[in-house]
């Protein structure tokens, strides 16, 4: 059996070292983008820790409100008969001069004094009179004098102590809670308190989660400290999820190059077989051969890829980390870490792809009858023809991806649309012998004889140019689909800003933006605003970051007066007066299209909201298309949220002005009024780029696994052709020996790169657009809620399709090359 | 005089003879002062005779004379509390202290609702009633004292004495005799106890003499129904400084002060560096004591650089008059201090 596997597998695999070559890459890099987004996403966001949880304190329950907690429940809770620490904590962010965004964190110095002191180098922190910081080493030294700036202002503080690298994660300025209460304007409140258990009660969590519930007033909620781990692992499932199946394209592609290989070693190996089965070798020994050369690309391949895959993650996870900043939450990606399971389920899907691959042809070497031996010159005979019978599974196959589709979700996945995808898939793969069948018959015959005899070999070849335009045409239709995706996205999102924005400018803090990070802007700037000449209007904006049924969501509170005089959010469902109305009432609120979707409430129902220390509830009075954030919004008017949280300032101003007002010079007193602290200015336009920018940033790591499973199609495509001329070396010495020219011969094989690249094209078009459809109103519906209107960005479609077209003709010079390097006379001998 | 002190003293007020008493305002905070503290020591027993020694100690220590009141936060005054339990059967000695700004009412001193509290370390203190509550991680106190007797102001003319200069001094005021009952909750087993408490209030604005090294103060609770209480200031140089004193309180609460020359001290015993057993000697009154501890290890050990560490513990008394009381011993371990600076 080894003798069998060294002589009938591997040696000819070493003989044809280009495709094996290319074979095993394709499995490798399959493998390598599975693994590299698996431990990527990890990293980024499943060893997730919230940019807040920095301080790895000993805390052991946290207690929470929106809008922040009453320092007066502090002073209640502290005064419990329990053997419990509370401490409060006042968090934010604070932009470095170097614009690096990190945690400002407000901690009561007087009550750690005594803990603070005991470890390490005695440090004077009960100094009231002294405004001054404790950073981490990278931030500054001690001593020094650093540049902070905290929502809009910019500040500078001695750094009086650097904090142990050892009690934290990620970097992080501290500071005194009456420092943090003056800065970032918590008059009277915090935003956390922070609970911690004697070291006998720590297994008694849930207990005392459940007891202090009962000392907190009803809009403050009471958890372990691990739940915001827990809540954000949550969130961020269905787009991890999502990530996932858009890594195994890749390895789906390279499984195309899996079949093609193992079938022409087949093809080629018929005789080989035949005299083997002959001298008395099983059926089931020559389908086991097979499957030992698929397994053994399944584990080279597969090997290889968990290398470049751990090399791969390093990069993906900075793509990975800004997607989830901007969509979701902000978070310090964990160091990348190399996973067992991981890496066994990455390569597990390697060597499980290449063994299904290859299932169908090492079926049929073990049919092959030891007759065959004799049969020389019945090559690839099967197949000949494109059965009608392929076209009718096909037709089915989509049939029932159709169905598929009208499933709903499963646990909030969207299996159906998954299915469909693969359903789809599968039945382009039918179609694509008819279609080189029908393009050697019609498209061919159009460019001359080199043309003609191109098209007549990829037809007499079906069973391999059907699989290669299968593989090609699965790249080509993945990278149109998503490609409609995220344009669709990209369009539906700016139609939507453009109708959205109405102000002229828009001002918000500066520094990096983040889902759940809203720094403010002190009000006196939007009363200084509302009275320049030229200003009709000021919109104030204020958002919090809430939980809502266990996820975090965005809580707004806007002028629905403003917006309803100079703005035009338009609803979705719901009547806009009432809405207005009741809105200004105080007892309805409208929410986003993804929070409706995920916490599937809509129009008339009733909303119960964390709001301070009240619990009050609404109802919903529609429902706005948003494409802000996935985790979505909850917007109520403005004087509303001021009886719950009073004292809060805008985290965003928008700006109406009068038709007619120099609009450069309104800037300039705009500017004027706020120095100086530290605010960007949009204006329209230029917050509609802004917002163009982050949407890229946040499909940057679409676009790159896309980029792999291309890259991964056409170098299948050079292996296979290169495959296809050497089979074909005495037909194409024949065709020299007749006379054709050096030239014409290399003609033939471009003209045969070039159908390949212009088949899958066609094919890959067709089903991506069909799949795009899947992608948009299946998948993206059920595990984000968005509705996208359909847009083809058909001159970025276009240009990405040359290049793909392009790339395979030239994938097809290198063997046009070797083909026209054969000697006739030799290569006929050979008979 | 250091040009911190000269400010610091510059500015609060000292405690100079003459001082007006006026209770029930001088049971609570003198923020004019600043280092303020309350003590409440006690020595208490099952009806089974089994013994507790315990301690609940309220500190009040301005930062500076007056701040800008911008925040709930902004904080003029420290408030620190130490908690101690000496359980004699079993032989372990427990303690805790807390530091706390006021804030939101986390720690303070309040006339009106008659209460000194750091979080959930509180005493209520009525005219005919202290209620102390204290909840740790290893035990819990919940104690009902009534005065057995009135309090005692120590020193002539309303001061007690501690150098040569005007103002190194106190204002000092005791309830000698706390008739205690309740409950001490220990290992989740709770015990019914009674036994008597002595508390000591005082406030003053100046450090401790250069020349002091620390010092070693006596209360005794004699079973004869008069009580003792004795400091001796310790001087760098070992001997007793001349200002150390006392005061005898009789049955009916009539006070006799005692000075240095009325009062002998002899050390017995160490452990580790501290005294823990004396002897005695007020030929004056006729007493002559053995002080024995109940536990060698009733040492309030500082787990931070900011805090000193000291003896304070329950103590037996015995010879001419048999008692119980405490000892505490302050500068064995560093200078004694009671606040950060």
């Amino acid at each position: 059996m080894t003798w069998l596997f060294f002589r009938l597998i591997l040696r000819p695999l070493w003989a044809d070292k280009a495709r094996t070559t290319t074979t095993l890459l394709s499995i490798a890099l399959g493998v390598a983008v599975i693994f590299a987004m698996d431990l990527a996403g990890e990293a980024a966001a499943g060893s997730f820790k919230s940019s807040m949880e920095t301080v790895s304190g000993q805390d052991d329950i946290e207690i929470l409100a929106t809008g922040g907690l009453p320092v007066d429940l502090l002073a209640q809770l502290s005064q419990l008969p329990y053997p419990l620490k509370f401490s409060p904590r006042i968090e934010d962010y604070a932009l470095l001069a170097n614009k690096r965004t990190v945690p400002l964190i407000g901690v009561d110095i007087f009550a750690n004094a005594l803990e603070l002191e005991s470890s390490g180098e005695p440090t004077q922190p009960v100094k009231p009179t002294e405004r001054g910081v404790f950073t981490t080493a990278s931030v500054g030294r001690k001593g020094e004098t650093i540049w902070l700036q905290i929502n809009d202002q910019p500040l500078s503080y001695k750094i009086l102590g650097i904090i142990d690298s050892g009690q934290v994660s990620g970097d992080l300025v501290l500071m005194d809670v009456e420092d943090a209460e003056a800065v970032t304007n918590r008059r009277n409140r915090v935003d956390r308190i922070l609970v911690s258990l004697p070291a006998a009660e720590k297994v008694n969590v849930d207990t005392w989660v459940d007891t202090l519930a009962k000392h907190v007033p009803a809009g403050a909620s009471v958890r372990p400290i691990g739940a915001r781990k827990e809540e954000n692992r949550k969130m961020l499932a269905a787009f991890r999820w999502n990530l996932r199946v858009l890594s195994y394209i890749a390895l789906m592609v390279g499984a195309f190059l899996i079949y093609n290989t193992i079938s022409v070693s087949v093809v080629r190996r018929r005789a080989e077989i035949g005299i083997v089965r002959a001298v008395g070798a099983t059926r089931q020994l020559m389908t086991f051969a097979f499957l030992a050369e698929a397994l053994f690309f399944g584990v080279a391949g597969g090997g290889l890829g968990l290398v470049i895959g751990r090399i791969l993650a390093e990069g993906a996870v900075k793509l990975v980390g800004l997607t989830v900043q901007a969509l979701y939450v902000s978070s310090t990606a964990a160091p990348v870490e190399f996973d067992l399971a991981a890496a066994a389920l990455s390569l597990g899907s390697g060597i499980a792809v290449s063994l299904l691959a290859a299932l169908a042809p090492a079926l049929e070497a073990g049919q092959i009858p030891p007759t065959e031996a004799m049969a020389r010159g019945r090559i690839d005979t099967q197949l000949q023809q494109a059965t009608p019978r392929h076209l009718v599974y096909a037709g089915v196959l989509l049939a029932i991806g159709a169905a598929l589709c009208q499933l709903p979700p499963i646990v909030g996945k969207p299996f159906g649309g998954y299915l469909a995808t693969l359903a789809l898939i599968a039945a382009a793969s039918l179609s694509s012998a008819s279609l080189i069948q029908f393009g050697a018959r019609h498209i061919a015959s159009w460019g001359g004889v080199q043309s003609l005899l191109a098209g007549r070999s990829l037809a007499g070849a079906l069973r391999r140019s059907s699989v290669l335009v299968a593989a090609l045409a699965t790249a080509i239709a993945m990278m149109t689909s998503v490609g409609i995706m995220v344009g669709s996205f990209r369009e539906t999102m700016l139609t939507w800003i453009d109708r959205q924005i109405r102000a002229d400018f828009y001002l918000r803090p500066a520094g990096d933006a983040a889902m759940d990070r809203h720094p403010t802007i002190a009000e006196e700037v939007a009363t200084k605003i509302e009275a320049l000449p030229g200003v009709v209007a000021v919109d104030r904006f204020r958002a919090y970051s809430i939980r809502y049924n266990g996820l975090p969501v965005t809580l707004a509170a806007g002028d629905v007066r403003a917006q309803m005089r100079y703005g035009r959010t338009s609803l979705k469902s719901g009547d806009m007066q009432d809405a207005i109305k009741s809105m200004l009432a105080g007892e309805a609120v409208i929410i986003s299209e993804p929070f409706s979707e995920k916490h599937r409430v809509k129009v008339g129902d009733p909303i119960t909201i964390p709001l301070g220390t009240g619990k009050p509830t609404f109802r919903i009075a529609g429902i706005f298309l948003d494409y802000s954030s996935e985790n979505g919004y909850i917007i109520l008017d403005h004087s509303i949220i001021k009886r719950y949280l009073p004292a809060d300032e805008p985290s965003n101003l928008a700006i109406y002005t009068k038709p007619d007002v120099d609009r450069a010079a309104l800037r300039t007193q705009i500017e004027r009024s706020y120095a100086p602290r530290r605010i960007v200015v949009f204006e329209n336009n230029s917050l509609r780029n802004e917002a163009i920018r982050i949407f890229d940033q946040t499909f940057a790591v679409t676009y790159a696994l896309e980029a792999v499973a291309i890259f991964v199609a056409v170098m299948g495509v050079a292996g296979a052709m290169l495959a296809l001329i050497i089979d074909r070396r005495r037909e194409i010495g024949l065709i020299r020996f007749l006379g054709a020219a050096k030239q014409q011969v290399r003609g033939i094989i471009l003209f045969e790169a070039a159908f390949i690249g212009l088949f899958s094209q066609i094919l890959g078009v067709l089903s991506g657009s069909l799949l795009s459809l899947v992608l948009i109103f299946v998948i993206n519906k059920q595990s984000f809620g968005w509705t996208i209107e359909f847009h083809a960005p058909v001159l970025a479609l276009l240009s990405a399709l040359a290049f793909v077209f392009v790339a395979t003709v030239i994938a097809g010079l290198y063997p046009a090359k070797i083909a026209t390097t054969l000697n006739p006379i030799e290569v006929l001998h050979e008979e | 005089m250091t040009r911190r002190q000269f400010l610091s003293a510059a500015t609060f007020i000292k405690a100079l003879p003459g001082y007006k008493y006026e209770f029930p305002r001088d049971h609570f905070s003198h923020p004019e002062f600043q280092t303020e503290w309350w003590y409440y020591t006690g020595n208490l027993a099952t009806q089974s005779g089994r013994r507790f020694g315990y301690e609940l100690t309220f500190f009040r220590a301005a930062l500076q004379p007056s701040i800008e009141q911008k925040s709930i936060w902004s904080t003029r005054d420290a408030y620190m509390a130490h908690l101690a339990l000496t359980d004699v059967e079993g032989k372990q000695f427990f303690h805790a202290e807390r530091l706390n700004r006021p804030g939101p009412g986390l720690a303070g001193v309040d006339l009106k609702s008659e209460r000194i509290w750091n979080g959930n370390w509180s005493c209520h203190l009525t005219p005919n009633k202290h209620t102390l509550l204290a909840t740790d991680q290893n035990f819990n106190i919940n104690l009902a004292l009534i005065p057995a007797k009135p309090h005692v102001i120590h020193g002539p003319n309303g001061v007690s004495q501690k150098g040569p200069n005007p103002g190194q001094a106190s204002h000092y005021i005791s309830f000698p005799r706390l008739t205690t009952q309740g409950q001490i909750q220990l290992s989740g087993i709770t015990h019914q106890v009674q036994g008597n408490t002595w508390m000591d209030h005082e406030y003053f604005s100046s450090e401790l003499d250069q020349n002091l090294a620390g010092w070693d103060w006596f209360s005794i609770q004699l079973d004869n129904s008069t009580e003792l209480m004795l400091y001796r200031l310790r001087q760098k140089d070992g001997k007793s400084s001349p200002f150390s004193a006392g005061t005898f309180i009789n049955e009916k609460g009539q006070t006799t002060h005692l000075a240095l020359s009325d009062i002998q001290f002899t050390p017995q015993r160490l452990w580790k560096r501290y005294p823990v057993e004396w002897l005695i000697r007020i030929p004056s009154i006729g007493i002559e004591l053995s002080a024995k501890p109940l536990l060698d290890n009733q040492e309030l050990l500082s787990k931070s650089k900011l805090t000193p560490s000291y003896w304070e513990g329950a103590m037996q008394f015995t010879g001419s008059q048999s008692g119980r009381g405490y000892l505490e011993m302050t500068g064995y371990d560093d200078r004694v201090r009671f606040m950060p600076r």
